[in-house]
């Protein structure tokens, strides 16, 4: 099933009054349950297409669609909405919320929907146990390991059960080991719970591990790879 | 959740916090304490003229306070004392006759408020009996006189001296009658120890042929907030030809200055408040820019702008709170021994006295001044917070997040 459809996406930014074309007409379809690495080279317009998949930004032309829904059509409300209820971030500073623990954080984007305390907190606990950071969970992000902060950051991401994940650069901070695992970890996201994701990254270490490759250079993808299944864990 | 985020922000930077507590505070106290001792000034000087000469409620011949002439006398008090009588209410009440005259010694002379008492029926009402510094107070016999100290040193007379005085008979004429100086005072006046004479009620009404007719009876109630009731029963219940006033009637201009009072400390909260709203724009300011990633990394996983607003007017509302909080209780600290021992501005003794007001200023804190301070804090801290909450909301997301 289709979640994700761009249709010749452009994203223009003025720097000095100087336009700067990032993506030049991106056309591009995302399914349920892929795991996609979106590769490319510094400025060859990774995180400006994330930006736009993820509602963050708007094109300057073409359209987004998500589910079905244009997002170009929508409010800066509703796109918080579609943010808060179908799309899950990681960022490469892992971004999370310092005064808050771990388990605040995974509970925040719960309570930002509504959802009752109690009930979130035996969502977060019980999604903390099954990604092994249940030890963490009184932690504030400044007394964990970049690692276990971007545990936290993935769980925050898809404790909600969005539509899809996006990971701008996610092991970027981290070291090869420790970014290993975390890969390891969306790939068993992926693969027992569907959940569909799609990361951008400049490192071949994570780059191997995608099974859709979309190869973006200078706004424009380049090249796509498909393979059929994940490299084995670790 | 978001008070949670917001209380623990508050403390992220814990110098500059307390910074603007201690400013919130400061200015809460200063406020709360600079009203209370004006409330106070102004209570201390309407009771020192309600003690000193005015009384709670005054009877006259109906004219006698626009035009306080020696005609206009009360003929048959005892009429009026039935009356008086007649309301539990009344503690005390006493004769008077008021008229102005002259009072002249040896070496000279100056335009006196006589003032002719019932000895001991005016101990119960006014201060005057306490206020003796050499002498006595008055007996009730004749040729007998209190006068202040400001008097006697413009008179040049000491205790024992005589003195003359000189008023209009109540036919034209002139009365005059000499005078002992039996005892000098001082009050908290200055203004009216240097015009004002006592002389017994019967010496008066002799001298200026009055009978047994007075000026004003003037009484006491048990309970001040009875007065107007007292006043309004016997408005009603004495004839026509009386006027029935209280100390609000009496004293407009008092009573104005202490209405005006509470509007001047409005507009001293209002610039208070303006200061310590510069003081919260600045420092939520730098709060939200400091934190401006943070704000973009909210937006992005879909807190909506309501709560991104709601969460910095909190911060600053919880800072208004706490330092409402600890003001209330830093000021009540101040006050209470202050409303016990008074503040002590002898410094000023002699224009506080020319004001009617003692040396020592006893502040007053009431539910008025409580609740401006209390209110009005919260309020300043949650205008002052409005700007920078604006700011944060109209981060974009992804902008944000690159600020570092």
């Amino acid at each position: 099933m289709e979640i994700i459809r761009t249709e010749k996406l452009e994203k223009v930014y003025q720097d000095n009054s100087v336009p700067v074309h990032a993506l030049k007409g991106i056309d591009l379809s995302i399914s349920a349950g892929e795991f996609t690495v979106i590769a490319g080279p510094s400025g060859s317009g990774k995180t400006t297409l994330l930006n736009l998949i993820g509602a963050l930004d708007k094109p300057t032309a073409g359209k987004v669609y998500l589910e079905g829904e244009d997002l170009s059509a929508k409010s800066k409300g509703q796109l918080a909405n579609i943010r808060l209820n179908k799309i899950g971030f990681i960022f490469q500073a892992y971004n999370l919320i310092p005064v808050l623990t771990a388990l605040e954080n995974i509970e925040f984007t719960m309570m930002l929907r509504g959802i009752p305390e109690k009930e979130r907190r035996r969502r977060a606990l019980a999604l903390m146990e099954e990604l092994g950071i249940a030890e963490l969970a009184n932690k504030r992000p400044t007394e964990m390991s970049g690692g276990q902060q971007q545990r936290v950051a993935v769980a925050r991401a898809i404790v909600n059960d969005p539509t899809i994940v996006l990971a701008d650069e996610p092991t970027a901070n981290l070291d090869s080991v420790t970014g290993s695992r975390l890969l390891d970890l969306m790939e068993r996201m992926n693969r027992e719970h569907n959940i569909t994701f799609v990361f951008s990254s400049h490192d071949p270490k994570v780059i191997e591990r995608g099974r859709r490759l979309l190869w973006l250079r200078d706004g424009l993808i380049e090249k796509e790879d498909v393979r059929d299944a994940a490299p084995s864990e670790g | 959740m978001l008070w949670k985020i917001a209380w623990r922000n508050l403390w992220r930077n814990k110098r500059r916090s307390v910074i603007i507590l201690v400013s919130v505070v400061v200015g809460m106290v200063a406020m709360m304490l600079t009203d209370a001792l004006y409330t106070g000034m102004i209570r201390q000087v309407l009771t020192n003229q309600v003690s000193l000469e005015v009384g709670h409620i005054q009877i006259h011949r109906k004219g006698f306070h626009d035009n306080p002439s020696i005609k206009l006398l009360i003929e048959r008090p005892d009429e009026v004392e039935a009356v008086i009588r007649q309301h539990p209410e009344v503690l005390h009440h006493a004769r008077r006759v008021l008229t102005y005259g002259i009072l002249s010694s040896s070496y000279n002379s100056s335009g006196v408020n006589i003032v002719s008492v019932e000895p001991e029926a005016e101990r119960q009402i006014t201060l005057i009996s306490k206020s003796i510094v050499q002498g006595r107070y008055l007996k009730g016999e004749a040729h007998e006189v209190l006068i202040g100290e400001g008097l006697a040193r413009k008179l040049e007379v000491s205790l024992g001296d005589k003195v003359v005085a000189m008023a209009s008979r109540l036919d034209g004429s002139i009365g005059s009658d000499v005078f002992r100086i039996v005892g000098i005072y001082r009050t908290f006046d200055s203004e009216h120890d240097k015009v004002t004479m006592y002389i017994p009620l019967e010496t008066a009404q002799h001298m200026l042929g009055l009978g047994d007719a007075v000026s004003e009876f003037v009484l006491m109630v048990k309970d001040v907030r009875q007065v107007d009731a007292v006043r309004d029963s016997l408005r009603n219940q004495l004839p026509p030809i009386y006027e029935t006033l209280s100390y609000r009637d009496v004293l407009p201009l008092l009573v104005y200055q202490s209405e005006a009072m509470a509007q001047w400390m409005m507009i001293y909260y209002v610039i208070i408040g303006i200061a310590l709203v510069f003081g919260i724009v600045n420092t939520m300011l730098m709060a939200v820019f400091e934190r401006m990633q943070e704000i973009g990394v909210l937006k992005a996983i879909g807190m909506p702008n309501r709560k991104v607003l709601a969460m910095i007017l909190l911060e600053s509302t919880i800072l208004g709170l706490l330092g409402t909080v600890i003001g209330i209780g830093v000021g009540m600290l101040i006050y209470w021994p202050l409303s016990h021992s008074g503040l002590n501005l002898s410094v000023f003794s002699e224009s506080l006295a020319s004001f009617g007001v003692g040396a020592v200023i006893y502040p007053v804190m009431d539910l008025r001044i409580l609740l401006s301070a209390g209110v009005s804090i919260p309020i300043v801290a949650l205008v002052g917070a409005i700007y920078p909450a604006i700011k944060a909301v109209r981060f974009e997301p992804v902008e944000a997040m690159r600020y570092i």
